[in-house]
């Protein structure tokens, strides 16, 4: 099995519209994919549908092998699919650390009494879990604002928590959404390397949906292109980069960076 | 403005500080209205001046009031979710002390450790079980009122709670003839419970000083399961809904059943007052429980800082005894100087609706708040300094 | 594109909504039908009346269902604005002039009074969303909430100082004469409700589809952004939708005073959620919905007040409370709103 997630089929409608039409998306093991197309495409509703945050109409998706399409978030939260959000979705008002365990939640096990109680047990379990934090903080550059408000942190760390916060949930698969969104071209470039990085040293596939046709060509793998709905290709950038189909969906539309 | 890595010690320090101010002025209170007012020596402009403002029956409903603020300050102030219904509660808690409690069940004769003789009829179980079991039934009957509202947008949320508010008490005061059965005799009420034995002594309705230290503790035991649980992952889990709760559920935290665990821990507040309550007026009377009680625990929640314990009971003591006595007590004062006739008394809905309204207008927060909860209340009015600043949303 | 009929979990739940749609109002059928065979005449009666006290809920649904369709917010203090206009009306009419009498003064009076007590409702309503909503607009669903609920509890306040603590009884300027279908007998009052309630409805439809003003309401309804973002002013807008809500409840408020004839401070509170059920069950931001589910809900409540077999009148409040939790809970878009799925 060398696909971590596979979507079969998927359609999504929202009342008569079909926003998601009949596509079929795997993320393989331990590999960067990509998934681009002008705005409307479907990307974000795709994403959500891996995500567990909508349900398709149409279709079935697996995860190592075994049926989650029925799923709720939380539970598909829990056995290794995270994400991160366009708009950051921090807790703003927790602190950095706080964000993490709030990740962590689904790991951890200590019930109501044994909180109230401080039971040596439970104790351990969230010092154990505090030093993960501390970890994955470390890991991905926001080591220092442990215990600041998640809102009080510049918009570079606050992509960057986010991130750590996906990555407390355990994940074998790692969804981005537009990550490089506002970054310049330097931040970009530390991001690239971030991602290889992480794929490289933990057993992890990423996702990006990107705007950024640097990042996405230079980073990604495999590259999947939706438009109004539909795959219309999917390859390697080189075969992206001129494919003629790919080409006319994005006529008139900046290629590089955002507006 | 960094805290960075400085530990949140500073919360338990805060916390400390406001455990020993808290057992001070309990110890003080204990002391004021157990030996102080019975001390014959006592100068009798003191005593008149303790029993005009503070009566030891309006301190003890103060602290029923404080129990259940803090129940209501988990389910509003920890998790977000507009309840306003906690009446209901109340209600149950009550009634579960004048089923257990009372003769009310005359033609049964169940005694357990009961503080009355062993020919009486009815159910007697002992005060202290009488509680748990009162808690445990409010937790129970707080997620099922939860259950319906669990996906419901927090306006439709608070018109449900409002809605359940409204129909529990109305079933009590319907109660008489509940398809046939008298579960709460109606609008007559249960009209005796038990009083409370502590080994050496039953307290009775008039023993005051020694219901202070027993409500006192009830509220320290809600301070106490509020902080612990809000250290650990359930309050994460309901402070990260009461923010984002989309983005909760996509980070694991399960909805449905963190959502109805606040409900059942708020709700077992509600018991716990329920049936000390009881204890304190002698009787469980079905016209007590109204809605306006609901929005009274609200203001109390809003004044003191939603999630703030200590900020509660300072808001739900002060609130509740310029409800209970204050006002009538300061009206008889200001009529009497100044020879007019108002009744201040009435002023209650006035008071309290002023609380609500210039609370969410000028200060969110409440009197004290949980430093974090300044920002996240006033998250629409940052906007501008935003727009032109670097701190992103 | 084919036209989508919906997953396996959406067909199955339409079913069973429809399903429960089929077994509720077997149910309404089977108990109507068994007072009917009881006492026909009593349950025309019922029927009468309580249709009557719907369209009484639908002017003040209208202004719970126009608030929350523009701003999204249960407007709490709405019922109590209602209860402020029924005794706004009793002292317009029977204290300042004086009329007690059913006679062209009277009714002079009446109508005087109709736009007097509109005028009322709607400044007082403008007045709110100005002072304590308009601020609180783009905080967290929590603050607005809690401040309606707060100035509910105000205008609670003033009624009690305005009105007294116990109910008070008024004269009415209506005539006092019935008229009979059948063995059913129409009181004027109810003439009258049809006669002032119909044509205000229709006026305001008018309003809300046809005027400029109308429009902008539904598109900041939509989209405030959008709607800005076109040149309408959004706070006037606001403003407007918050002045004909606070208008209709007004006139509720003079008809009611009218036609039952007693103020208690106690009647917002009651009617308010009568009405808000009224707005949610017809589907909560659609005009007519809010009409048709007032009607409902009248009739039912009617009924069950009236009608030998019904749980009866002291059981009226929870009813509707019930009805109001099981939409909510199963049906929150209502009989004639529309499921919107919001994407993310």
């Amino acid at each position: 099995m060398s696909n971590v997630l596979e979507a079969k089929n998927i359609s999504v409608a929202f009342g008569g519209l079909l926003a998601v039409n009949s596509v079929d998306f795997d993320i393989p093991k331990r590999k960067i994919v990509s998934l681009i197309g002008p705005n409307g495409a479907g990307k974000t509703t795709l994403f959500n549908v891996l995500t567990g945050l909508y349900k398709p109409s149409v279709g079935t998706i697996s995860y190592e092998g075994k049926d989650i399409t029925d799923l709720p978030p939380h539970k598909i939260a829990s056995i290794g699919i995270a994400r991160t959000f366009q708009n950051i979705r921090l807790f703003g008002l927790m602190t950095a650390q706080e964000n993490l365990l709030v990740a962590m939640h689904s790991k951890l096990k200590s019930g109501i009494t044994s909180t109230i109680l401080r039971t040596p047990k439970q104790r351990r379990e969230e010092s154990e879990a505090e030093d993960k934090a501390q970890y994955l903080l470390d890991y991905v550059g926001v080591g220092k604002w442990t215990y600041e408000f998640a809102r009080n942190l510049s918009y570079g760390d606050q992509r960057r928590l986010e991130v750590a916060r996906a990555l407390a949930l355990d994940p074998k698969v790692l969804l981005l959404d537009e990550p490089t969104a506002g970054m310049n071209p330097q931040e970009t470039g530390v991001f690239i390397d971030f991602v290889r990085r992480l794929v490289s040293e933990k057993d992890i596939s990423v996702m990006l949906i990107e705007h950024d046709m640097k990042v996405v060509m230079s980073v990604s793998e495999r590259i999947t292109v939706l438009d109004q709905g539909e795959k219309i290709a999917e390859g390697t950038s080189d075969q992206i980069k001129s494919n003629a189909r790919v080409i006319e969906a994005y006529l008139g539309r900046a290629k590089e960076g955002r507006a | 403005m960094s805290t960075a890595l400085v530990k949140p010690q500073n919360v338990t320090r805060s916390n400390r500080k406001w455990i020993i101010g808290y057992s001070i002025a309990g110890a003080f209170l204990y002391f004021v209205y157990q030996f102080l007012l019975n001390w014959e020596g006592l100068p009798l402009g003191i005593y008149d001046a303790i029993n005009r403002w503070m009566p030891p029956a309006a301190v003890n409903e103060s602290l029923v009031y404080v129990i259940m603020a803090l129940g209501l300050n988990i389910v509003v102030g920890y998790a977000g979710l507009l309840d306003l219904g906690y009446v209901a509660f109340w209600a149950i808690g009550g009634y579960c002390a004048g089923w257990f409690m009372s003769e009310f069940f005359y033609f049964l004769k169940i005694h357990f450790f009961g503080a009355v003789p062993a020919e009486a009829p009815g159910i007697h179980i002992n005060f202290w079980l009488v509680l748990i079991i009162g808690g445990f039934v409010c937790a129970f009957f707080g997620a099922l009122i939860g259950a319906p509202t669990l996906r419901l947008k927090s306006d439709y949320l608070a018109l449900v709670t409002l809605g359940f508010g409204e129909i529990i008490p109305q079933i009590f005061f319907n109660g008489e003839n509940f398809f046939g059965f008298n579960i709460s005799n109606g609008t007559k009420g249960i009209v005796q419970v038990d009083p409370i034995p502590v080994g050496f002594k039953d307290l009775g309705p008039f023993d005051f000083g020694w219901k202070l230290l027993i409500f006192l503790f009830l509220a320290a035991v809600m301070v106490f399961i509020s902080l612990r649980l809000r250290r650990g992952r359930l309050g994460r889990a309901w402070l990260a809904i009461r923010e984002d709760e989309l983005a909760a559920s996509m980070m694991g935290v399960p909805l449905m059943r963190t959502k109805l665990l606040s409900y059942a821990v708020g709700a077992f507040a509600g018991g716990l007052g329920g049936v000390a309550f009881a204890t304190h007026v002698n009787g469980v009377y079905a016209e007590r429980f109204n809605f306006a009680i609901s929005i009274f625990l609200l203001a109390m929640v809003v004044l003191g800082g939603m999630g703030n314990v200590w900020g509660v009971i300072l808001g739900a003591f002060v609130l509740s005894w310029v409800n209970g006595n204050g006002l009538s007590a300061f009206g008889a004062l200001y009529n009497e100087r100044f020879g007019t006739e108002i009744d201040f008394a009435s002023f209650t809905f006035l008071l309290f609706g002023l609380v609500l309204i210039l609370m969410m207008l000028f200060r969110r927060e409440g009197l004290l708040p949980e430093s974090r909860l300044k920002l996240v209340l006033h998250e629409g009015d940052i906007d501008e300094r935003e727009a032109s600043g670097k701190k992103a949303r | 594109m084919q036209k989508f009929k919906g997953t396996p979990g959406q067909i199955r739940r339409q079913r069973i909504e429809r399903t429960g749609a089929i077994v509720i109002s077997l149910v309404l059928a089977a108990w109507i039908l068994v007072n009917l065979l009881k006492s026909p005449q009593q349950v025309a009666q019922v029927a009468v009346l309580g249709l009557r006290n719907g369209l009484l809920y639908a002017l003040i649904a209208l202004g719970y269902t126009l608030v929350y369709g523009i701003i999204e917010l249960i407007n709490f203090a709405h019922g109590d604005l209602f209860m402020l206009s029924a005794i706004f009306s009793s002292y317009f009419i029977t204290v300042w002039f004086k009329q007690d009498e059913s006679n062209p003064a009277g009714w002079l009076t009446f109508i005087s009074a109709l736009f007097a007590v509109m005028a009322f409702g709607a400044v007082i309503n403008v007045l709110i969303e100005r002072l304590a909503y308009r601020r609180l607009r783009n905080a967290p669903r929590l603050a607005p909430l809690i401040t309606a609920v707060g100035m509910s509890f105000l205008l609670n306040f003033i009624g009690l100082k305005w009105n007294g603590s116990t109910p008070r009884q008024w004269p009415s300027v209506i005539p006092n004469n019935d008229i009979y279908i059948g063995e059913v007998r129409i009181n004027m009052t109810t003439i009258l409700l049809l006669l002032v309630g119909v044509p205000l409805l229709l006026a305001l439809n008018f309003i809300v589809t046809n005027t400029k003003s109308g429009k902008a309401m539904r598109a900041t309804a939509q989209d405030k952004q959008a709607a800005a973002l076109m040149g309408i002013n959004v706070n006037k807008t606001i403003a407007f939708t918050f002045a004909i809500g606070g208008a209709m409840a007004g006139a509720a408020g003079l008809l009611y005073q009218q036609s039952i004839g007693t103020t208690n401070y106690n009647l917002g509170f009651q009617l308010g959620l009568i009405a808000f059920t009224s707005a949610v069950l017809g589907g909560i931001g659609n005009l007519w919905g809010a009409v048709v589910g007032a009607l409902l809900i009248g009739l039912v409540q009617g009924l069950n007040d009236g009608l030998p077999i019904a749980f009866g009148q002291q059981w009226s409040q929870t009813v509707v409370f019930a009805i109001l939790i099981t939409i909510l809970v199963f049906k929150p878009a209502g009989l004639l709103g529309k499921v919107t799925t919001e994407k993310v």
